[in-house]
């Protein structure tokens, strides 16, 4: 090849890249910068964010809306969070079932829907996953951000060479200091994501907070799945709850937090505050390894022949059939089993009583469908909406 | 789904193996395959999973490519022939010392750098002067010097194949220091004293002549100085991780590159140290660019869950008897790219399996880089021949005389992989 078509070939290539950078980089802005509409149920009675609690947020993309539920009669306090990892879409579903449809009779409840906004953001490379997810409603499709396990790179960035986890010294993988649920209990020093969670820690204790609850999902590899994960504080709480489920909804099991497993919010929320700290999970067939094609589909019915194949070789950890895992079904197992161990956590502390009314259980979600419950933001007063 | 996979998965290696036929460069072979299996998966192009998935191992290019310049300034400034010629000098009588001092210095520019090609093009020509005026014949020098640039790329702290395969399974790069350093360093040292031991004693003279003049005024402080600031900051954030800022292994690099300008004994040409750096690394980012976005199409059309599929399903013993050929052979065609495409699933199925996979990926992760020998890339195993100006038939003469240590090698990681659990008190 001559000098002059070599020069045209580098020409071409380049404004081809160009073309494509500039393409991706306006559908990466868009995602980013996405907002979700939360439609403030009547229970809600104030939004706060979370820089109320640390101003060392203020104005940062983790500076999240904090959602207040006042009982009619004192009691305890519940915490949920959701979008811990945002690649896990029924703890931000769920989340923001409770923020539609709670109603608080006794005690309080505090809801964040997005805990780790920045991991909202941003999909992992080599996963494609999809950007968006819709969920339909009788009104129409809502739409949501696909995202992450880690915060995005653009908001903490480089990683350590490792990862030093604050106070145990614990060493860790060097991508987990962007991992919101390895960087409890936080560090005001600290990246964006040890700061977020350092600002949760700073909500826990000021809002005294009683039972803490995380909301997850797992890959139908991982032993973790289907359970409820308790520090030692509440296990007899968690252990009636899934006795109840069992007995009652579906099947759920129950496992002790690892004392010495460190940077986790059923280990560290439970130590560092007066708070009992639970981590949920249940089964998303989006996360293994071994799926089919990826895409809003396999998101939204966990349907998925590559992973059932799998299970019939005995590989996985978690059960799965023609029917799959979906979402309606993962929301619904979240709703029950917080509805649940608030319930359980009454009944074994009736002086901090928690009594939440008006959220669908498990069979009503999945008659239903999630969406059924998210009212349409346009015949709601602007007072009553929030973006996320 | 699986007809659908199946289809997209012989359309990229129909893509793949017509552009090689074309004679179109490896890495662009790999991008024609990503974007033929993305035309049939989405009947478009799917501009944002090519984009995003070129990211996927961004920050492993930063490492190599900080770490290579790191190391081409250290050659530049001087401080590897000085070290060369230190060893030659001081330990010219003792030849099993002499040669174990070689294999050691040869060691360093791979693990940095996690390239096999740095090894050569830094010391390789320097230590293959020194090894053929030990009596060593240009067939086992060639050898030597490939396998030893072989190793090094598999020893720690960088491992390109293992960082890949590792950030392709959600697992941790962490414990894998020293079941890699076991590995590489036993396979160095037993390919280094398998093909060298006999010979005679170096004759300083003619080495002396041979080796290029190291430059007035460096000396071992000189030399170490650079490692040290790396060391050193290494060890900072993990002694004080809460008040250390984060540096980042890339700028970690670079620093220690400076170090290394400021005591340089002559002006050193920086710009035109970073532009041949860039220059030389561009296959291999370019390789690392491009399997990320085969990758993420891969995973888009179900053709990475069939693979893995496929793979997790396979009996163990198969595979046992099967990996020491597989690996290599997949490496001389594909080069790092085999270690996202074939090692995730692997390490999935030694999860799924008990099996230790820090153990199973560090062994998989030292066979490898021995395939850098083999057509039709061969990419390592071509740099030796050139560098050291060898006059042998590539095949009857070079890559014959590698066999029986390759073979020794391969078998060690096999017994590694067979008993990764037994050998699980090395991950520490």
């Amino acid at each position: 090849m001559n000098n002059r078509s070599l020069f045209i070939v580098k020409i071409v290539a380049f404004t081809l890249m160009l073309v494509a950078i500039v393409w991706a980089g306006i559908e990466f802005y868009n995602h980013r910068n996405f907002t979700e509409t939360v439609v403030l149920g009547d229970g809600v009675s104030t939004v706060k964010k979370l820089s109320d609690y640390y101003p060392g947020l203020k104005d940062s993309v983790n500076d999240c809306n904090i959602y207040i539920f006042e009982g009619k009669e004192p009691g305890g306090t519940l915490m949920v969070i959701g979008g811990s990892h945002p690649e896990e879409p029924a703890a931000n579903l769920t989340a923001e079932l409770l923020v539609e449809t709670a109603e608080v009779e006794v005690g309080r409840l505090i809801v964040a829907i997005r805990a780790n906004r920045s991991a909202s953001t941003v999909t992992r490379p080599g996963d494609a996953y999809p950007l968006y997810y819709t969920i339909p409603t009788p009104w129409g499709e809502k739409q949501y951000r696909m995202g992450d396990r880690w915060t995005n790179p653009l908001d903490a960035w480089p990683d350590p060479e490792v990862y030093v986890h604050y106070p145990s010294k614990q060493m860790l993988a060097y991508m987990d200091i962007r991992n919101f649920n390895r960087t409890w209990p936080g560090y005001a020093n600290g990246t964006l994501t040890e700061r977020t969670n350092f600002a949760f820690m700073e909500l826990v204790r000021a809002e005294n907070v009683d039972v803490f609850i995380d909301l997850h999902e797992a890959e139908l590899e991982y032993p973790v799945i289907s359970t409820i994960v308790a520090h030692q504080k509440g296990t007899n709480v968690a252990a009636m709850t899934s006795m109840m489920l069992n007995a009652t909804e579906f099947k759920i099991g129950m496992e002790y937090s690892p004392k010495s497993l460190h940077g986790l919010s059923h280990r560290e929320v439970g130590d560092h505050s007066q708070a009992v700290s639970y981590l949920l999970e249940t089964p998303e067939p989006l996360l293994d390894r071994v799926r089919g094609i990826t895409d809003e589909h396999l998101l939204l019915t966990g349907k998925d022949p590559f992973v059932q194949k799998a299970g019939e070789y005995g590989l996985l950890y978690e059960k799965i059939d023609d029917d799959g895992w979906p979402i309606d079904v993962r929301v619904g197992r979240h709703a029950s089993t917080v509805l649940e161990l608030a319930q359980s956590w009454s009944d074994l502390n009736p002086d901090r009583s928690i009594r939440v009314s008006n959220v669908p259980r498990y069979a009503e979600v999945i008659e239903n469908g999630i969406g059924f419950y998210f009212a349409n933001p346009a015949n709601v007063p602007s007072q009553r909406l929030a973006y996320e | 789904m699986f007809v659908h996979a199946g289809l997209v998965l012989l359309i990229m290696v129909i893509a793949f193996v017509v552009a090689k036929w074309a004679k179109v460069t490896t890495e662009l072979s790999m991008a024609i395959a990503a974007l033929a299996g993305a035309l049939y998966h989405t009947k478009g192009i799917p501009v944002r999973h090519l984009v995003e998935g070129s990211f996927n191992y961004f920050d492993v290019c930063l490492i190599f490519i900080t770490a290579t310049f790191f190391m081409n300034i250290l050659k530049e400034s001087g401080a590897v022939t000085f070290m060369v010629r230190s060893i030659v000098s001081r330990f010219f009588k003792h030849r099993y010392l002499c040669l174990l001092l070689l294999t050691i210095v040869m060691l360093v520019p791979g693990a940095i750098t996690g390239s096999g090609a740095a090894t050569v093009f830094t010391v390789g020509t320097l230590v293959g002067t020194v090894l053929t005026c030990m009596g060593i014949s240009p067939n086992r020098t060639a050898a030597i010097i490939f396998l030893c640039a072989a190793m090094s790329a598999a020893a720690p702290p960088i491992n390109l194949w293992a960082m890949m395969a590792a950030a392709g399974s959600n697992m941790p790069y962490v414990g894998f220091t020293k079941p890699l350093l076991v590995l590489s360093v036993v396979g160095k040292l037993g390919a280094a004293f398998i093909l060298g031991a006999r010979g005679k004693q170096v004759d300083l003279e003619s080495a002396l002549a041979e080796l290029p003049e190291s430059p007035v005024g460096m000396n071992w402080l000189k030399v170490g100085l650079p490692f040290i600031v790396l060391f050193a900051l290494v060890v900072a954030g993990r002694i004080w991780p809460f008040s250390m800022p984060i540096v980042g292994l890339p700028m970690m690099f670079v620093l220690a590159s400076i170090a290394a300008i400021l005591v340089s004994p002559h002006k050193l040409r920086i710009v035109e140290i970073a532009s041949t750096t860039i220059h030389s690394l561009i296959p291999l980012v370019g390789i690392m660019v491009v399997v990320g976005m085969l990758i993420q199409i891969m995973a888009l059309s179900g053709a990475r869950g069939l693979i893995s599929l496929g793979v997790v399903t396979l009996p163990l013993y198969v595979l046992f008897f099967a990996l020491w050929f597989i690996l290599p052979v997949s490496e001389g065609l594909l080069q790092y790219a085999v270690a996202p495409l074939l090692g995730v699933p692997l390490i999935l199925l030694f999860n799924m399996r008990g099996m230790e996979p820090v153990i199973a990926l560090s062994a998989m992760a030292t066979m490898w880089p021995l395939g850098d020998c083999l057509p039709p890339t061969a990419v390592v195993g071509r740099a030796t021949v050139m560098e050291l100006k060898f006059k042998g038939s590539y095949t009857k003469d070079f890559l014959k005389t590698c066999l029986v240590p390759i073979a020794l090698i391969l078998l060690m990681c096999t017994l590694f992989i067979v008993f990764s659990n037994e050998l699980a008190f090395l991950v520490g």
